[in-house]
């Protein structure tokens, strides 16, 4: 009777269980490096606008206050979307004939709304609020980066729940006095960390227990 | 100590049945039905649902669109609600409502709590009422001859017909309105007779009568009365001023110093009888022999069990003069109104607990009833019907085939919501616009009007009922809001009063002198039954009401309050009668009178008089929209013109049987031994039953001590059973509505259910009511029983739920107690006929299929509280959070709050003997307890 396995038969075999071994676990790195990208976070991509409207032109250059815009940050769960109303109070004097805004003056001429591509957005079911970060002293930079420095708007960190976590377990160190919320040069103290436990006595900012509760934001 | 009574949801619970205990022990009684399977299907079920599982949970977040305004609405804040006061109708009556806007869409009502009668008191009806703003099947365009067409094509023709009517003055044309409190209208009523003095106005009311107006009847104010007895008025139960009885009833309940007595002697169980200290159950042809003891003279023959009543309430009426108040209800002999109102007088009441005002709703004068309409057109005299509102086809009594009349008139126009009975058989119909979209204005039963104003553009091509009428006889119409600025010109003519009566939601209206007294009619005395025959009740259904509210999937879906059915109406029969013809609750019966029939489920119902059945209208519908057309019988086809309360007939069993989607025995807490349901009495005020009770030792840690600590208290005694906390819930949390087939397998999705329980024999039992909502208990079971934390404990003591951890396995609602966890079996969101989806709650998470959900404590409330509290950076004050079951409640039986402050109210109302925690014996420290109902004589023991 002759042989079924050929005298090779074990190294095929080892060979291939390795191959497959060595795939499978490519194939996993591979996907959670997937998604751990900012392909997949939507990060660092400025989608295209309507009008390529530049932060850092308007901030930088000009000097408008975020809330000149954004109204209602203070107050509402939502930052607000500038109406075209808005935009039209500089530039029905300034570049009046720019090619570039003629969707602005379009859209007040038609009384239609401008569709703009949101860049910073978290799930449906995350319930995110504006004004009670701004109340208790974390910056516009914490969440939205250097959006003074962005000619095009793009999203600058990765709205993971892992980054909502790492400041919801210990909020200090992003912490600064209100009047600085706005601020993108402001700089810490030397003493960060005094200040930061200074800022979490005098803001009362609930225990790590309760912002980490699943129920601050998911209901 | 309470112990010793023993409390029963169902005859089958009664009887204690093997079956019932079997499916006591299921979770859910549709799977203890159908599991059949055996190991190796378990397994391969398993093996597919786990690879499934993996494939839906990843999903990137993309971004989206963002639009902006254009320019900014003034005081438009984005993110934030909005609050206008305004009212809904029921029965014409305003049911006064603060509607809550959102992005400019209303997304819920709750009564006004500025308002002094309802004092922000809902109903389940005021509740529902935003549904109905959403229901896809209003008509939304007018129709000529059942084809789409434009309101120019009938202003057209209204051109022609007008001038036909101006040289004529208005002969053949005839207007028949639904039941109205309007001013308004009222006013365009008055100058319209003027304008066209052939020109009559008829009035269509199914619940006040066909032969005219409603009978004049006392204004009860409860909260005045140390004793009431009701004479088949069911005044806690569904009504224009349930919210007001409500409140009342609360005021004099609880920890009240002064409790009201409440005597009730009813032709059917009611509500107001589940409440009673003395509840009668009698038929409606002995109802004026009763009065007739209570009010003395004359020789009378009752029973022992009745003279016994009637003598306990004589005495409670005459011991507490000036504080008592004999009423009765509006189905009862309208001579028995004009007896009670001479009782009072005598008692020295009038004035003080009730009141005799003019009727506030629309009188027509002599020749102006529905049967004087229904002559007319028999005589050929009717050439033009305007059928402003009403839906008379369907709810015409059986023994005038209006449908067939109506057809003989030449010009037949309709206004209407939906396109129903009449709608589809008129020459035009008209869409009229949802209240909430209209200008308009109605009186509240208490005599304040309402400004009614539109809270959202109308989402469709309608028009106001003012505006339609005004057309009648102008060739230019004002708008809507114009001629109700016009109407209020003298009392709100400048526009800082019309603005501020806008802002508050009431004026006071001037009072009109009590107008005389009805003619009364000679008594005649309720047709006794004769050998083989019953009396038969004819009653409003406790959920879809006289059928207007028939498309509605909440109401629909609504436990009714002692039943426990949903989705249909039934034949209340009494356990005895049941008995005799062999007949179980789902055994179809037919119900002949007067030569017409109809057939329908019964459902033997304890409490109800022996020799009676009731029928409930509202059901039947042909032409209701794809919730409502044809569920349920018609009980309209037994009601006669001259009596259409009640009809002598005969019962019998058809022999079929149907299965009735009834919530009566789901989720059932295994009661073996516990005592759910608590009474106490004067003499022995703490609901504990034993010292055990307070024993706190446990084999887990302590739940750690935390400021804040929420908390709940339901009062028993103030509840009154009425559900409007159930739709409360279901409007503020999204919570979808199943259908008729899911419910049947025990799988609908309220968060608060309203259990009902019985004590004492079934023919003449105590009722008892009991909302569970989640405990949000300390040791939670359902929280060691989730195999991937999807249900946590917040620092604060809310159990929470994770939707996105949870993968399904229900082990939580299997280890829950109290069963108040519920399952997404399907995805009952997404399909959603549009435009429902706009009356979500966007604070609410949109759950998908295969997620458990459960009460939150209205988690979004809380949160908001807290982020207002933290942006001024103080405490969260008492009474600043309210769930929406305790805001809606109109007898305040819930309270909520923070128990970790000592001053809050519901830590005083913890501190009351009456304090219980329900299967407080398991350990589970619920965090939401119960105060135990007063009872005024020693039970049991």
């Amino acid at each position: 009777m002759p042989q079924i396995f050929s005298r090779t038969a074990d190294t095929w075999f080892r060979a291939v269980a390795l191959g497959a071994l060595v795939f499978a676990v490519a194939f996993f790195a591979g996907a959670l490096a997937f998604a751990r990208s900012q392909y997949w976070d939507d990060v660092a991509l400025a989608p295209q606008q309507p009008v390529p409207f530049s932060h850092k032109h308007h901030i930088s250059d000009d000097g408008i206050d975020c809330r000149y815009c954004h109204s209602t940050v203070e107050t509402s769960a939502n930052a607000g979307f500038p109406t075209t109303h808005v935009c039209m109070t500089c530039h029905s004097q300034l570049w009046t004939e720019a090619a570039l805004l003629a969707p602005v003056r379009q859209s007040l001429a038609e009384n239609r709304p401008i569709d703009w591509h949101r860049v910073a957005r978290v799930p449906d079911y995350v319930y995110f609020r504006h004004d009670i970060h701004i109340a208790k002293g974390v910056a516009c930079v914490e969440c939205h980066g250097r959006i003074d420095k962005m000619p095009l708007t793009y999203r600058a960190k990765a709205f993971e729940m892992k980054f909502c976590l790492e400041c919801h377990r210990d909020p200090a160190p992003h912490l600064r006095p209100r009047e600085a919320v706005y601020d993108f040069d402001w700089k810490p103290p030397a003493d960060h960390a005094a200040l930061g436990r200074r800022l979490m006595a005098e803001y009362r900012i609930r225990s790590p227990a309760e912002l980490t509760s699943c129920g601050t934001c998911h209901r | 100590m309470s112990g010793g009574k023993t409390f029963w949801r169902s005859l089958d619970e009664y009887q204690r049945s093997d079956a019932f205990g079997e499916m006591l022990k299921a979770e859910f009684p549709s799977i203890f039905e159908l599991w059949t399977a055996d190991r190796r299907q378990v397994l391969r079920v398993m093996g597919a649902s786990l690879a499934l599982a993996g494939m839906t949970a990843c999903k990137p977040v993309r971004s989206d669109d963002v639009v902006p305004f254009v320019y900014r609405p003034e005081g438009f804040l984005e993110g934030r609600t909005d609050h206008y006061a305004t009212a809904v109708p029921f029965e014409g009556y305003a049911q006064p409502v603060l509607a809550t806007t959102s992005a400019g869409r209303p997304i819920k009502l709750d009564g006004n709590p500025e308002h002094p009668a309802f004092r922000g008191g809902s109903t389940p009806f005021m509740q529902a009422a935003i549904l109905d703003l959403y229901d896809p099947d209003r008509s939304q365009e007018p129709l000529m001859a059942g084809r789409p067409a434009s309101w120019d094509e009938f202003d057209g023709q209204m051109v022609k017909w007008r001038d036909a009517w101006r040289a004529s003055g208005g002969a053949g044309l005839r207007l028949l309105i639904g039941s109205t409190t309007s001013p308004t209208l009222l006013r365009q009523i008055a100058e319209l007779k003027r304008a066209l003095p052939q020109a009559r106005v008829h009035l269509f009311d199914p619940l006040g009568g066909y032969a005219g107006g409603a009978p004049q009847r006392l204004r009860p104010k409860l909260d005045a009365a140390d004793v009431v007895v009701s004479l088949d008025d069911d005044l806690l139960g569904p009504g224009p001023a349930q919210a007001i009885h409500g409140r009342a009833w609360g005021e004099r309940h609880g920890d009240a110093q002064e409790r009201m007595r409440l005597f009730v002697a009813e032709t059917t169980p009611t509500q107001t009888g589940a409440k009673a200290d003395r509840r009668l159950g009698i038929p409606p042809s002995r109802l004026a022999m009763l009065a007739k003891a209570i009010v003395g003279g004359g020789k009378v023959t009752l029973t022992d069990q009745e003279l016994a009543w009637a003598k306990e309430a004589r005495q409670a009426l005459e011991s507490t003069r000036g504080r008592s108040l004999l009423t009765i209800g509006p189905s009862a002999p309208p001579q028995l109104q004009a007896a009670a109102l001479q009782v009072n007088r005598a008692l020295g009441n009038v004035g003080r607990t009730c009141e005799v005002a003019a009727p506030l709703t629309y009188v027509p004068e002599p020749g102006g009833s529905f049967l004087d309409l229904v002559r007319d057109i028999e005589a050929r005299r009717v050439s033009a019907l305007f059928v402003l509102g009403p839906n008379p086809v369907y709810q015409a009594p059986g023994d005038i085939p209006f449908a067939a009349l109506y057809a003989k008139v030449a010009l037949r126009v309709h206004a209407g919501l939906h396109t129903d009975e009449t709608g589809a058989i008129s020459n035009w119909h008209l869409p009229l616009p949802h209240a909430l979209e209209e200008w308009s204005d109605a009186r509240s039963p208490d005599g304040l009007a309402t400004i009614v104003q539109p809270v959202v553009r109308p989402m469709f091509d309608s028009r106001s009922l003012h505006e339609i009428v005004a057309s009648l006889t102008a060739d230019a119409v004002p708008s809507a809001r114009e001629i109700v600025r016009k109407t209020w010109a003298r009392q709100l003519g400048d526009d800082a009063a019309w603005a501020g009566a806008l802002k508050t939601g009431f004026v006071a209206m001037p009072a009109r002198a009590a107008a005389p007294a009805n003619v009364i009619p000679p008594p005649s005395p309720a047709a006794a039954p004769k050998n083989g025959e019953v009396e038969i009740v004819i009653r409003p259904d406790p959920t879809i009401h006289d059928g207007s509210f028939a498309n509605n999937g909440w109401l629909q879906e609504l436990p009714k309050p002692l039943f426990k059915t949903t989705w249909e109406n039934v034949v209340a029969i009494s356990p005895r009668l049941a008995a005799e013809l062999k007949v179980e609750s789902g055994d179809v019966v037919r119900v002949e009178s007067g030569g017409r029939a109809v057939e329908g489920p019964a459902w033997v119902l304890p409490g109800q008089p022996q020799q009676v059945i009731t029928l409930y209208l509202g059901y039947g519908r042909k032409r209701a929209g794809r919730i409502g057309t044809g569920i349920g019988y018609d009980a309209y086809r037994l009601r006669s013109a001259a009596e259409p309360w009640n009809a002598v007939g005969t019962v019998k069993p058809t022999g079929e049987r149907v299965k009735l989607a009834t919530t009566q025995e789901q989720h059932l807490m295994d009661a073996e031994g516990a005592d759910l349901i608590r009474t106490v009495t004067p003499a022995h005020p703490s609901a504990l039953r034993n010292e055990e009770e307070l024993d706190r030792t446990s084999f887990y840690p302590e739940w750690p001590e935390h400021d804040p600590a929420w908390g709940m208290v339901i009062d028993l005694d103030r509840c009154i059973g009425c559900n409007a906390c159930v739709l409360a819930c279901q409007a503020e949390n999204n919570i979808p509505v199943v259908g008729q087939h899911q419910v049947y397998e025990g799988r609908e999705m309220a968060w608060l259910r309203v259990d009902r329980y019985y004590a004492g024999e079934p023919d003449d039992p105590e009722t008892h009511f009991q909302p569970v909502p989640c405990m949000h208990c300390e040791q939670a079971p359902c929280e060691m029983g989730c195999p991937v934390h999807a249900t946590v404990h917040s620092p604060d003591g809310l159990n929470l739920m994770v939707y996105n951890r949870c993968i399904g396995t229900r082990t939580c609602s299997s280890y829950c107690p109290y069963k108040v966890r519920r399952f997404n079996w399907f995805d009952y969101t997404t399909d959603a006929p549009s435009p429902t989806e706009a009356q979500r709650n966007p604070d609410v998470t949109v759950r998908g299929r295969g997620v458990m959900e459960k009460c939150t404590y209205c988690i979004q409330r809380i949160e908001g509280a807290k982020v207002q509290a933290d942006i001024e950076n103080r405490d969260v004050r008492d009474g600043e959070v309210t769930t929406a079951c305790q805001q809606a409640c109109p007898a305040q039986a819930i309270t909520f709050g923070n128990l970790a402050d000592v001053e809050s109210a519901v830590a005083g109302q913890r501190k009351s003997p009456r304090n219980y925690s329900l299967l407080g014996e398991q350990g589970t420290r619920p965090r939401t307890t119960y105060l135990a109902k007063i009872g005024d004589e020693p039970d049991g023991e």
